[in-house]
């Protein structure tokens, strides 16, 4: 199966990098500032979330806008390609229905699309680091192989979701629900650690990887502290695990998908 | 020029309980009344030259598409075996995965791509295609301003000049208007003359199928009811 996923990633790879090319490009194309937009459409939201946290809700927490946004882009990249991924088939139901094509190429496309975003947000996330003058040191490093995982992760359980998603109708209405309850499950506006009672906080922290994710960026950001490594290590298997059951699935029944939509 | 290109053995293709359920659905899923199976192809073999040219004939819903899709690798047959011998296979079909925001100029590249031709191939035929399609300035404006009949010139000129060594047809020879027609027409011809390439055209136009083909398979209910020279076929399937 792995010689299959390398073999495919081989030949389709161009068309994935040139399908989210153009996938970002249509999306900006027929608005008058263009490309701005990629700019300006997370720089709004960062606007909106800094107003919050410093006009209602009056934070006083160093370095709370970097705080809110670094959690919010992590988590906007993890919930909009999982949600993505439901309806993936049959929103591609005119490629599906004509030419054969590897069913998990669809969800890399929307990852790049996605990562891109996310690559834009990291940008202005480092002007507000900057613009708050947060003291950085080479413990910034540790943000790689906690992106890693979420990638890992991410992946996997799109695959997962999409093979599914072709098969039960209302499973996008489930995810949503779930989407929303995991998102307040994260702490993305306030900080699990010292919020939440104390052994449920470690548990939120353990158990809910986008929560351990954030917490462990945010500490690396902010407070110069590597991550919890036993704990990042047992996400990085289970996301390994979820990506080889979802690429398992999408082989065995990907032909029976243009059947069904 | 005896080498086969397609084989196919035993096929049988079923939309059995394929639908897709809701919860609601789940629940009474258990009755079987509700598990209806459709054969949609009930036992068909066949084998293809390299170089023939199979006209597939039939009324609708007797399995031609099913049968062309399956080829193409679209669907996973319920048992038998398609065999492609490693040739290039394209379904020449309306608009694969256009981009209806993007130029036509983008989307050949992007079709190209899915059919799995490099980034300079393409290249090197974009003139060509550009030509055929006969779009001219059309070609930098987003599809989704051209006409259905535009749409579907492009969508042809893609296949037809990019050339795979088998070409599966559906009903595309209608696309356009009679000028374009003929030369689609016309391309097929040119196509088909060059001896190593392998078509099979799904057609209800009788003279067509005449003209192009120099075999012809009649399919109905999902098995083959008589196979054979273009014109005996078509003569027993006018007289059903």
């Amino acid at each position: 199966m792995v010689r299959r996923f390398v073999k495919d990633m081989k030949r389709y790879i161009p068309y994935v990098l040139y399908a989210s090319k153009s996938d970002l490009k249509s999306e900006v194309a027929n608005s008058h500032l263009n490309w701005l937009w990629w700019i300006l459409d997370p720089l709004c939201f960062m606007l909106v979330y800094i107003f919050i946290a410093l006009v209602v809700f009056r934070r006083t927490t160093p370095y709370f806008p970097v705080f809110v946004f670094s959690g919010l882009i992590i988590w906007y990249f993890f919930s909009r390609n999982i949600r993505a991924s439901v309806t993936m088939v049959r929103s591609n139901k005119s490629i599906i229905k004509k030419i054969y094509v590897p069913k998990h190429v669809l969800i890399l496309e929307n990852m790049l699309v996605q990562l891109f975003k996310f690559l834009v947000s990291c940008g202005l996330l480092i002007v507000l680091i900057i613009i708050y003058q947060v003291p950085l040191g080479l413990n910034i490093l540790y943000v790689f192989p906690v992106f890693i995982v979420i990638l890992m992760l991410t992946y996997g359980l799109a695959c997962i979701l999409m093979h599914f998603g072709v098969f039960v109708e209302d499973i996008s209405n489930i995810i949503n629900v779930l989407l929303r309850l995991m998102m307040y499950l994260s702490g993305i506006f306030y900080s699990i650690r010292d919020r939440v009672p104390e052994p449920y906080n470690m548990i939120l922290l353990r158990g809910n990887p986008m929560a351990f994710c954030m917490d462990a960026v945010r500490s690396a950001l902010l407070e110069q502290k590597a991550p919890d490594f036993l704990v990042l290590g047992i996400w990085f298997a289970i996301g390994l695990l979820l990506c080889l059951i979802g690429l398992k699935l999408i082989y065995k029944y990907e032909n029976s998908y243009a059947k069904v939509i | 020029m005896t080498e086969t290109a397609i084989q196919v053995k035993d096929l049988y293709i079923s939309y059995r309980n394929l639908n897709r359920v809701s919860i609601k659905k789940l629940r009474r899923s258990s009755n079987p009344k509700d598990m209806r199976v459709f054969g949609a192809i009930n036992g068909i073999s066949l084998e293809v030259k390299r170089g023939e040219i199979v006209g597939l004939i039939g009324r609708n819903g007797s399995g031609k598409t099913t049968l062309l899709r399956a080829m193409a690798g679209i669907f996973a047959p319920n048992s038998g075996t398609i065999n492609t011998y490693g040739n290039t296979i394209s379904l020449l079909s309306i608009g694969v995965g256009f981009q209806s925001k993007l130029s036509g100029r983008e989307n050949i590249f992007l079709s190209g791509l899915l059919l799995g031709y490099s980034e300079a191939m393409i290249r090197e035929k974009l003139d060509e295609i550009i030509e055929f399609s006969e779009l001219g300035d059309f070609i930098d404006m987003p599809v989704q301003t051209y006409s259905s009949g535009m749409y579907s010139k492009l969508a042809f000129s893609i296949t037809a000049i990019m050339e795979p060594d088998i070409m599966l047809v559906d009903e595309v020879l209608s696309v356009g208007d009679a000028k374009f027609k003929k030369k689609s027409y016309n391309k097929m011809m040119e196509l088909i003359a060059d001896h190593s390439r392998t078509v099979i055209i799904v057609s209800h136009s009788a003279d067509v199928l005449r003209k192009l083909c120099n075999r012809a398979i009649w399919i109905n209910k999902g098995k083959i009811v008589k196979q054979g020279d273009v014109n005996e076929v078509m003569e027993a399937y006018e007289n059903q």
